[in-house]
């Protein structure tokens, strides 16, 4: 299963002051903000590890239908500069990381494997629902796509603890797949089997 | 503190995050602040340490996981109070 996230640097630093007293400690585990402290680029850092515990939560509430908020139970270890593994409880998710001037964005795979196409784009309008919509518009053309269904036939609907399914006529397909938006930033991803 | 008067504080904090006006203008028990309230994750935070300033309590990584809702935060800011 897939899951994704993305930051937008510009409003992330309008909408949040992760140096608020008590911010990080809520959030990042000891480890994590030993690494922050550490880091040349300590804003970079707090949204890349935020984006990687975000993307493996939104694949974790996929298999276990359960949503919670404890952003420390999610731990992130780096392979690389753009590869990292989390952990939720026993599970492990492989994460990989673009990060740019302007934004930063996680893929989050399950152990199970596969390979995501994301696409990234810009958006114009900054409102929550037109942001939204807009992804959903293009994930639906990305589907219609890849199965070779007409668009019309195609739709997304939120399962009871709101995670977005998609549907053929009224049939829900096994496609897993993520969206994200933040500031003027949006993203899907979809997972493609291993064969 | 009436539930009542906890939802009405609880208003008054999550304001600022909020993304979706409606669902706020409709706030209730039952209502959700991700899923209804689009309050995004980074925000849901900022919420927890307002509650906590706003009460003088102390939100535990425990409680914290349940903070999903208006109902799971007026029940968790009870407890808090009456463990003062």
């Amino acid at each position: 299963m897939i899951g994704n996230d993305i930051v937008d640097l510009t409003i992330a630093s309008k909408q949040s002051n992760w140096q608020r007293k008590g911010f990080l400690n809520k959030i990042f585990t000891v480890n994590e903000q030993e690494f922050i402290k550490n880091s040349n680029f300590p804003n970079l850092t707090v949204w890349l590890l935020w984006t990687m515990k975000e993307s493996a939560y939104k694949v974790y509430v996929q298999q276990y239908q359960h949503r919670f908020f404890a952003p420390k139970k999610i731990q992130c270890e780096f392979i690389s500069k753009t590869k990292g593994q989390v952990k939720i409880n026993s599970e492990k998710y492989n994460i990989t990381s673009v990060f740019h001037s302007n934004y930063i964005y996680s893929t989050a795979l399950s152990s199970s494997g596969g390979y995501s196409s994301d696409d990234f784009f810009k958006m114009k309008d900054i409102s929550y629902s037109e942001q939204h919509k807009e992804c959903y518009k293009r994930l639906k053309r990305a589907l219609s796509e890849k199965y070779a269904m007409p668009i019309e036939k195609l739709r997304i609907k939120k399962n009871s603890i709101g995670v977005p399914k998609i549907y053929q006529n009224n049939k829900q397909l096994k496609t897993s797949f993520s969206i994200s938006h933040h500031g003027n930033y949006g993203m899907y991803s979809i997972l493609n089997s291993a064969k | 503190m009436t539930k009542q008067e906890l939802i009405t504080s609880l208003k008054k904090i999550v304001k600022p995050y909020i993304q979706d006006e409606a669902a706020f203008e409709n706030l209730s028990e039952e209502t959700d602040f991700v899923n209804d309230l689009k309050i995004n994750s980074a925000n849901l935070v900022d919420v927890i340490l307002d509650v906590e300033d706003e009460f003088d309590i102390e939100i535990d990584n425990e409680a914290m996981e349940k903070m999903l809702s208006v109902k799971a935060a007026i029940e968790i800011i009870s407890i808090k109070l009456k463990e003062k």
